[in-house]
């Protein structure tokens, strides 16, 4: 079957990244959940939760058209500040930034994917300042209100370029295993 | 005396410190210190046995299927719970294929840039590099055009003046001896092993629903339907997909990687006598062949003082010694109280004191076997198999010591694995081995399977009363432990010994120090401001210091720092 031209054919991955045993650094996991559950989108597009991949993110930027990561982001800036990234950003502000043990490995992924000829056409990163990230604590509110704000964006962030994603009119269950019951029922609502 | 820290050690997974004393270009003593709290175990107690695993893979990001198993393994052994012949042969390729990916990852992108200078790859002669390498290995990538076409992209990223993730490190030290021929050789496979990890990670995928998280497991076997005429279930066409899968990355583990660390080898024959530290080593049995779990295609066993003719066998999962062998001590790490617990009465009560040498200056416990430190590893895998007669092991660590002999001559013998070479060799050789097994252990799946078993679950059932049980696995990383106590079909307690643990551990109540620290005895460190000889010897262990937390750094902070004292 022939739909929609060349753009069907995008291989587009929104992934989320973070610990979800860990408080607000669990954003980028919640935030792709709750993507999915709101949204929908064609088979093209792969939604991930990947914890803390480190450098094995890398299998899964390879040969992808698009990534969206939703990830926190140390700035200093309020609690559930929502800032977007482009590649670019990442990488002028490179000679700041750290390639600490927290790092996700992203940039040196990317950076080995492009030498290797595999990496992703564009790479946008939804960023959400935490409040805590102490083991075993719940989502703070700053955040989970941000990650209702993060879903749209990157919802917006598809449509701008094409790519189907539709607001689903009855939400699928949200898979949030790790939130208090509370937090499930808030985010379910 | 002079006294170097480096914090962050970096190309590793997670956060980790190291501290030594150098004296006349070598080191006379060490210090590994995890800088992150490790006491994720606690989220554990009080949680439906069941659901261990869902958060077990959480505890780190990149081992999550290794301790999604061994957290069922724990509870199934509780319950001396037997699951289906199918589910354990699901679980062995998922474990391959994880182990697979995690080998070649940790030997090109974690560990060959300590040895590979890339600034010299412009000048290499791509012809002469592709024929050097035409004579070392039948792999098709090292062909004239590939090599030439690898070479001009270097050229392009150094000609940009960005170095990039690159310009961090200690390029043209003096420790850096490879030519521009081998470094472009070398290199080369670096960006193809991008291709073959994620081949692995499809593996996973395919069989675990999920990657990295898998969703298929379940305390009494695994959660894939098996019917051979559904298209939803596992069925000849997945089996299929696996297979060749399987069969796409075998050439690139048996043609390329097993043969770099041969070359790496014969290259840096020195490297066979540094970084020995803790000659006991500990594997544990995995790859059960049956679904009792009495027969294993990896065996376990325990070799002390490098003595291999004195191994010693650990036979199957609920082996007595094993069990009554293992305590953490937590005299030198940041937890309340002296001395050593067994797991299953471990304690995680945190009691932070800023690093201090002579008393607590680590988050990661010392594990003890009857009161010794132990290596895990790939090393101690190939060595208890290797000692302990193990035919595919001969096969491979026979194959590698040829190679290495064959290029310049050098007569390895297979004592001196006892080495930081020799962690890699033995890293390249298991996965050479771990090649024969995925295919073996898909063909016992598959025969099964047309035999007519289906089954893959056995539904558990918890009693009333305090139970306790401990699930293994030979982890990439070594030999992994979870230990559990149940009560009503609860956590009471949940302690995982972790391969990391064992290597990266600190002095004990004896002050005996532990493997990475006794590693490092003796190493060279030619300058102290660039210590690449540390990194070497520090990155053959493969550390993984719990990667529980990440948070990408907008803000800017300094590059991993190395003070001189």
């Amino acid at each position: 079957m022939i739909t929609s031209g060349r753009r069907s054919h995008k291989r587009v991955s929104v992934i989320g990244i973070g610990n979800v045993l860990l408080g607000d650094d669990g954003f980028g996991p919640l935030a792709v959940e709750m993507f999915r559950s709101a949204y929908e989108c064609d088979s093209n597009v792969e939604i991930l939760d990947l914890g803390t991949p480190g450098l094995d993110i890398a299998p899964y930027l390879y040969d992808t058209d698009l990534v969206v990561l939703a990830d926190t982001i140390l700035v200093d800036e309020r609690p559930g500040t929502l800032c977007i990234y482009s590649e670019a950003d990442l990488f002028s502000r490179r000679s700041q930034l750290r390639v600490t043990a927290h790092d996700p490995g992203v940039q040196e992924s990317l950076v080995q994917l492009r030498l290797a000829g595999h990496a992703p056409s564009e790479l946008i990163i939804v960023g959400v300042v935490p409040d805590s990230c102490g083991l075993g604590e719940s989502i703070s509110p700053w955040v989970l209100s941000a990650s209702f704000v993060a879903i749209d964006k990157i919802a917006r962030l598809l449509a701008e370029r094409t790519i189907a994603c539709r607001r689903r009119e009855v939400p699928a269950q949200p898979h949030l295993w790790w939130l208090s019951g509370d937090q499930r029922e808030l985010v379910s609502s | 005396m002079t006294r170097v820290s480096i914090d962050p050690v970096t190309r590793i997974e997670g956060h980790l410190r190291i501290d030594v004393e150098v004296d006349g270009g070598t080191v006379q003593k060490a210090w590994a210190s995890c800088t992150m709290w490790r006491g994720i175990e606690t989220i554990l107690r009080g949680r439906d046995a069941r659901e261990g695993w869902v958060f077990a893979q959480r505890f780190c990001g990149v081992c999550t299927t290794v301790h999604a198993i061994a957290s069922v393994r724990a509870v199934e052994d509780a319950l001396q719970l037997e699951i289906p012949a199918n589910a354990q042969y699901i679980r062995n390729l998922i474990l391959i294929a994880h182990a697979l990916h995690d080998h070649i990852v940790h030997f090109y992108h974690l560990s060959i840039l300590d040895w590979v200078d890339i600034t010299t790859i412009p000048k290499a002669d791509a012809a002469r590099a592709a024929s050097l390498a035409d004579g070392y290995s039948t792999w098709p990538g090292n062909s004239h055009a590939k090599l030439e076409e690898v070479q001009n992209k270097v050229k392009g990223l150094i000609g940009s003046g960005q170095l990039g993730i690159f310009s961090h490190g200690y390029w043209s030290h003096p420790a850096m001896r490879l030519s521009p021929e081998m470094n472009l050789i070398f290199f080369a496979h670096y960006l193809e092993a991008l291709e073959f990890q994620r081949k692995a990670c499809q593996i996973v995928g395919i069989l675990g629903g999920k990657t990295p998280h898998i969703q298929n497991m379940a305390v009494g076997g695994v959660m894939n339907a098996i019917n051979l005429n559904s298209l939803a279930t596992m069925n000849m066409d997945r089996l299929g997909v696996l297979q060749s899968l399987i069969h796409d990355i075998i050439p690139f583990v048996q043609q390329a990687y097993l043969i770099d660390t041969c070359l790496l080898a014969a290259s840096y024959p020195e490297w066979f006598h540094y970084g020995r530290g803790v000659a006991n080593y500990l594997a544990v049995p995995d790859l059960p062949l049956d679904a009792k779990a009495t027969q294993f295609d990896l065996p376990g066993g325990v070799i002390m003082d490098g003595n291999l003719a004195g191994s010693r066998p650990i036979k199957d999962w609920r082996d007595e010694k094993f069990r009554a062998a293992v305590a953490e001590d937590v005299t030198h790490a940041w937890y309340r109280g002296e001395g050593a617990l067994p797991p299953w009465k471990g304690k995680t009560e945190p009691d932070y004191t800023d690093f201090q040498e002579n008393a607590k200056y680590t988050w990661v416990k010392a594990p003890r076997y009857n009161g010794h430190p132990m290596q895990v590893g790939p090393l101690s895998n190939v060595l208890v198999g290797f000692a302990s007669g193990h035919q595919l092991t001969h096969k491979w660590t026979e194959t590698a010591l040829a190679k290495i002999s064959s290029v310049h001559g050098l007569k390895v013998p297979p004592e001196d694995l006892q080495s930081t070479m020799g962690r890699h060799l033995a890293r390249g050789i298991r996965s050479a081995m771990l090649c024969d097994l995925a295919l073996g252990h898909w063909q016992l799946l598959t025969a099964n399977i047309l035999k007519g078993d289906d089954a893959t679950y056995n539904p558990p059932q918890f009693p009333n009363h305090e139970i306790a049980g401990v699930g293994m696995h030979e982890a990439p990383r070594g030999g992994l432990s979870h230990w559990v106590m149940i009560e009503k079909g609860a956590f009471s307690n949940y302690q995982a010994v972790v391969p990391t643990t064992w290597n990266a551990s600190p002095r004990d109540e004896k002050g005996v120090p532990g493997p990475y620290e006794s590693s490092l005895l003796s190493n060279p460190v030619a300058d102290p401001v660039k210590p690449l000889e540390i990194l070497r010897t520090v990155h053959s262990f493969d550390p993984c210091m719990a990667c529980s937390c990440h948070t990408l750094d907008g803000r800017g902070r300094e590059i991993a720092q190395v003070k001189v004292l």
